[in-house]
């Protein structure tokens, strides 16, 4: 057991870092304020590109598709110093995290050819099509049809709060193709079929975030539909196993936290109630932190999936909470136009406990598979 | 980064283990408020197993998971600071240790040998003879004594006294996660077995939600703890405490809530780890002390206050 990171790691992080004060433009923090936006979207672009080209967008890959078999702790550094940077990959982390691992191990020839080089080259941008108006947190009631017309499917439904939609190029959509849990299958959808309208939603989340999807008569190849009819849920558990920390949202929060104390410190605002504060936070944002590389070294070791990963979740939910409600109540003009970061901080991290899946689903699990506290009654 | 015990860690660990294994049950005849583990205390020191954290390829960290997990009996014996903050004075020191602050009773300083003297910003050292302690009645689970009169005593050096708090901090920590952990594992045993409503009563979500961000916190005091114990960083150490003290006055409220009037007799152990809690929680000045050395060690000049 030993906390200390070895020199490849070290190193690593240290070339994310110069890439990032190279490549991030004056006006970054300002574009980072809108998750979805048009402006970031093409910045993230032109900037997944440039990381591609030095070998930084993909190293956890195969070969074959552009990667150098980095181990977790890579991709995890990765993600850390992008997220503390505020996430200038846009919404391309989905494709490097686990649309892009999920297609190679279960799409077929065609499907990797067509979607894995652009997102190797940082070209393009994916949806994901889960909830749905009366599909949240109960994800397997959903209700959109994919119904089967010779080659084809007809798809017709509804998705709500989609993040990235407006900009998305592919939709990786979960539709329904029978009844019950087992009825639900994957589709890869390209986002200019025609049937599909899109709107945004406003939300406190920042421009381009929430949308609702709608899917009138939209037809498609049966050779879009990722694995076998009814395989969705199977798909599914697998490729977030694949992302099993998540956003290491720690880190932006993290990085937020001294950037307000540093704030008070100046101003000789850091008076004892943020002090109180602030350490509570920064202590629940560390303990964040080790379970986050727990679960990574978990992976590193081979070892299946296990419930640490909700208590991480969970602990994260708690640490954007603390980090959020500090710089609310002590730096309030950071919401006011203030500071451009911290504002798309609050932004992200209100979302923390919602997006992808209730932090009360994740206490259910650790409940039952980490306490091992006799299950509800159904 | 590597949280897997190395195999001499986990030699130790599974040694450990062994002796934990005769101490785990409450004698049925026991109803008081300290257990006292002069058993354990005994076979740990024929052990030499005070002595772990000076030997090279164990370290503090591997002192850090005994202590841990020792805790967890429901026993006590005065084993966080001779493991974790002898060593960092003087391994030759003669134990048990005990800690006065200000003046209060302490955890075990009515049999203690080696002193450590808080008041205010000074810290000192004194070996007391058994006429200058004496031993208090408490409702902490920790066998409680308190100095009978004067003491001479040794001051510490202002790097010293920095050095054996940062310690005292991460012996807090790493004692408050077997404590907590033990404390979760008896209330989930108590939930999945009393019925109410026809039911276990940790079939009930609002209890369920409350267990699983309690086994959230303990879990995060753990891995800050033995972090801490694997650096010796004053910061880490403060933010372990700080975590630590924080998530158990929570968590307290929470076990004993969900035992119901039977955590509140001395016939279930519950107290055993609660009421070693509650003496942990004001030591070093508390969460709000904590809070402040957090801010000192980790948000002060140098420390990279200001965000990269």
């Amino acid at each position: 057991m030993n906390f200390d990171w070895d020199q490849e790691q070290q190193e690593f992080r240290s070339t994310v870092r110069a890439f990032l004060a190279e490549h991030l433009p004056d006006n970054w923090e300002e574009l980072a304020h809108g998750p979805g936006s048009a402006a970031q979207t093409e910045f993230s672009k032109t900037f997944c590109g440039a990381l591609a080209d030095a070998g930084l967008l993909v190293p956890h890959w195969p070969k074959e598709w552009g990667g150098r078999e980095a181990d977790p702790w890579i991709s995890f550094i990765l993600a850390e110093e992008m997220w503390a940077a505020g996430e200038p990959r846009g919404g391309q982390y989905m494709n490097v995290n686990w649309i892009g691992p999920t297609l190679m191990r279960f799409g077929t020839q065609e499907q990797q050819a067509r979607y894995i080089p652009p997102m190797a080259r940082g070209e393009t941008l994916w949806c994901q099509g889960f909830s749905e108006p009366e599909a949240g947190s109960d994800l397997a009631s959903l209700r959109t049809r994919a119904e089967r017309d010779g080659d084809n499917y007809r798809i017709n439904g509804q998705k709500i709060w989609t993040s990235y939609a407006g900009a998305a190029d592919t939709c990786f959509l979960l539709a329904r193709t029978d009844a019950g849990k087992r009825g639900i299958s994957i589709f890869l959808l390209p986002m200019d079929t025609p049937g599909i309208t899109v709107r945004q939603i406003p939300s406190i989340i920042g421009e381009g975030d929430i949308h609702e999807v709608f899917f009138d008569a939209v037809e498609l190849p049966a050779s879009a539909r990722l694995g076998e009819e009814g395989q969705a849920w199977d798909i599914i558990r697998l490729s977030l196993s694949l992302e099993r920390v998540g956003i290491p949202r720690f880190a932006l929060a993290s990085r937020m936290l001294r950037r307000a104390v540093g704030t008070l410190q100046r101003e000789n605002r850091f008076d004892a109630g943020a002090v109180q504060q602030a350490a509570r936070a920064h202590a629940a944002c560390e303990a964040t932190r080790l379970y986050s590389y727990n679960i990574i070294d978990q992976r590193c070791q081979g070892q299946p999936p296990g419930p640490e990963a909700s208590a991480a979740r969970f602990a994260t939910v708690n640490a954007e909470r603390l980090v959020a409600e500090f710089v609310v109540e002590h730096v309030p003009e950071a919401l006011a136009g203030g500071d451009a970061l911290l504002l798309a901080h609050h932004q992200r991290a209100i979302v923390a406990g919602i997006a992808s899946g209730a932090a009360e689903i994740q206490l259910n699990l650790i409940a039952t598979e980490l306490l091992q506290l006799p299950r509800e009654p159904r | 980064m590597d949280f897997t015990p190395s195999p001499d860690q986990s030699a130790l660990t599974s040694a450990i283990d062994r002796i934990a294994s005769r101490f785990e049950t409450t004698p049925t005849e026991f109803h008081g408020f300290a257990l006292d583990g002069v058993e354990l205390e005994r076979e740990l020191e024929s052990g030499q197993y005070f002595d772990i954290a000076a030997i090279p390829e164990m370290g503090p960290i591997a002192a850090a998971l005994v202590v841990e997990r020792l805790a967890r009996l429901p026993c006590t014996a005065e084993i966080a600071l001779s493991m974790l903050v002898r060593p960092q004075l003087d391994i030759e020191l003669p134990r048990p240790f005990a800690v006065i602050e200000n003046g209060r009773p302490g955890r075990f300083v009515a049999t203690a040998k080696t002193l450590v003297l808080i008041d205010g910003a000074q810290v000192s050292v004194a070996h007391p003879s058994p006429e200058d302690v004496e031993a208090v009645e408490s409702l902490y689970a920790y066998p409680m004594g308190r100095l009978a009169g004067k003491l001479s005593a040794t001051p510490l050096a202002a790097e010293q006294a920095a050095g054996v708090r940062t310690w005292l901090r991460i012996a807090c920590a790493a004692e408050m996660a077997g404590l907590m952990q033990a404390a979760i594992d008896a209330t989930v045993e108590h939930l999945s077995v009393r019925k109410q409503f026809g039911r276990p009563l940790g079939t009930f979500q609002a209890l369920r939600h409350r267990m699983a961000e309690c086994a959230v916190l303990a879990g995060g005091v753990r891995r800050l703890a033995l972090k801490a114990a694997w650096t010796g960083d004053a910061g880490d150490a403060a933010l372990a405490a700080l975590h630590a003290q924080e998530s158990a006055t929570r968590l307290i409220y929470d076990v004993h809530q969900m035992l119901g009037a039977m955590g509140m007799t001395l016939e279930m152990s519950l107290h055993l780890w609660t009421y070693r809690m509650k003496a942990l929680l004001s030591e070093l000045g508390g969460r709000g002390a904590q809070a402040e050395a957090v801010a000192d060690y980790c948000f002060g000049a140098g420390q990279g206050s200001i965000e990269r």
